[in-house]
């Protein structure tokens, strides 16, 4: 496979890593050293070329290709059978409406959550269960990680210079989970969105805030009021670029999950239930409308492990949650 | 043993111009100001108060503006044609957020590319990131408008920091603008 990156030499492993420390290419923690081997057997696992463009950011005259996510992949701990998911991620984030400058770039800090569905999740030990969202799995760590090595190196998203987060977070190491699609007969979301059940997919969301949604009560109604009272502490920011297109995502963790069954909550009535109380009217600081266009704007996620009473609402930037395909 | 290894980033940072600055015309006297305003917090009273102050000192001969559909985004190509048609000369910011204030560097960026004489109003506090993004896409050196503290960078001005701003940064938009 040709390639076309530009080449490094070093002693040995140590000085390798050490070379990307000083050119700036880590999230600070150290990283696999990219040789053209493990690229290319990565660029292979997706079937890929080297020079296939997976998108662009245009505000900064960036194009992505497939042999710089690979390099990056390959940098951020990925296994070659990852590569398939970094890919749709990235191309879900380099979609118009993930407005990937924006994003990237504000003083607000944003991250992104990569969210994945189908059989790849089983097949990729892509975890959605107990502690999905923190360390301690492969997959879901190098794929999240990847995403944002590529969106430091490849879209120049360098803390300080670009990138302007006052404070950042460590949201933007790496975050990634599934959705647990086999806790209960919820339809996943993808399907939500128009995939067939036995495709798999990826959903990246911009994340300005994570919140937490802890509800010990066992009553359905108090947990819905609670996760739509928890949207509601700041609202969202809204443009008409986005537009209609504008989501939240709601991650139903296990406890809440199995009340809402018990009450004979389907996924769709608890879109529907929280979009009507999500949507109304702005009552006061702390009470802020979440302007949706309709019900499919907020996508119900099924995850997390049992234990706490608690869902979790990832609350966007000024960006849409965007869909692809995991080829 | 030696491991060679590949290069994550697309290759250094430009430094070298690749774009071409539009020809400026001797004054602002009959010039028609295009204002891209990013609409962050109170940029559009900002560029208003600017452009009534040129019309009264400059003789310019009116404005035509538009607000961007989201702070970080090019305008839309309605918007951009209305820019295009009617303006001679233009400004384009300001404050960010600093997706917003490099979105607005890249619109100026595009005005020059277009013909069109322009120049990006910025805060100091993003000076670091306009600077990045100039060098990305070939315009290493281009001159820009820099707006300090205690004025802060994300728009929320009072009226008179409007009319403020808008007086400090006159006389240096007009160098920008000119010959």
């Amino acid at each position: 496979m040709s390639l076309s990156s530009d080449t490094l030499t070093h002693e040995g492993y140590p000085e390798a890593v050490e070379t990307y420390f000083a050119k700036g290419w880590t999230d600070g923690l150290p990283v696999i050293p990219p040789t053209a081997e493990a690229v290319a057997a990565t660029l292979a696992a997706a079937g890929l070329e080297a020079g296939e463009v997976l998108g662009a950011v245009p505000t900064r005259d960036v194009t992505v290709t497939a042999e710089k996510a690979a390099v990056n992949a390959v940098m951020a701990g990925c296994l070659p059978e990852y590569f398939p998911v970094v890919v749709a991620s990235v191309r879900a984030l380099l979609q118009p409406l993930a407005n990937c400058h924006s994003t990237t770039a504000t003083l607000a800090g944003a991250a992104h959550a990569v969210i994945v569905n189908g059989p790849v999740r089983q097949q990729l030990d892509i975890v959605g269960g107990q502690a999905c969202m923190g360390p301690g799995f492969r997959s879901n760590a190098t794929i999240g990680r990847a995403l944002r090595l590529v969106i430091r190196n490849v879209c120049r998203t360098v803390p300080g210079v670009l990138d302007r987060a006052s404070f950042s977070w460590p949201l933007r190491y790496s975050f990634c989970f599934a959705e647990n699609e086999e806790y209960s007969d919820w339809t996943p979301l993808h399907v939500l969105h128009g995939y067939a059940r036995g495709d798999s997919a990826v959903t990246v969301m911009s994340v300005l805030r994570l919140l937490q949604a802890t509800e010990f009560a066992p009553e359905s109604e108090a947990i819905l009021e609670t996760i739509s009272e928890t949207g509601r502490l700041y609202g969202m920011p809204i443009d008409s670029f986005v537009g209609d297109a504008r989501g939240v995502v709601v991650v139903i963790g296990t406890e809440h999950h199995r009340r809402l069954l018990d009450d004979g909550w389907t996924k769709e009535a608890v879109r529907d239930t929280l979009f009507e109380r999500m949507t109304k009217p702005t009552a006061g600081k702390y009470d802020k409308q979440v302007i949706l266009a309709a019900p499919d704007n907020i996508l119900i996620v099924a995850a997390g492990g049992p234990g706490i009473a608690q869902s979790q609402l990832i609350m966007p930037h000024l960006a849409a949650p965007t869909h692809e395909l995991v080829r | 043993m030696a491991l060679i290894t590949l290069d994550p980033t697309n290759g250094a940072f430009g430094s070298s111009a690749t774009i071409a600055m539009a020809p400026r015309p001797a004054t602002l006297a009959g010039q028609t100001l295009g204002i891209i305003a990013n609409g962050l917090g109170q940029s559009e009273i900002m560029f208003d108060a600017l452009a009534a102050e040129l019309t009264k000192w400059d003789d310019l001969a009116g404005s035509v503006k538009v607000v961007k559909p989201s702070v970080s985004v090019p305008p839309w190509p309605e918007q951009w044609t209305h820019i295009i048609d009617n303006a001679t000369v233009a400004v384009t910011g300001f404050g960010g957020c600093g997706s917003c204030s490099t979105r607005s560097m890249r619109d100026a960026i595009d005005l020059e590319a277009a013909g069109i004489p322009a120049v990006c109003v910025v805060h100091i506090a993003l000076v670091p990131a306009v600077q990045a993004l100039c060098k990305l896409v070939g315009a290493p050196d281009y001159p820009f408008v820099v707006v300090d503290y205690p004025y802060n960078p994300t728009g929320v001005w009072s009226a008179d920091e409007c009319n403020a701003m808008a007086a400090q940064v006159i006389d240096a938009v007009r160098i920008r603008l000119t010959a």
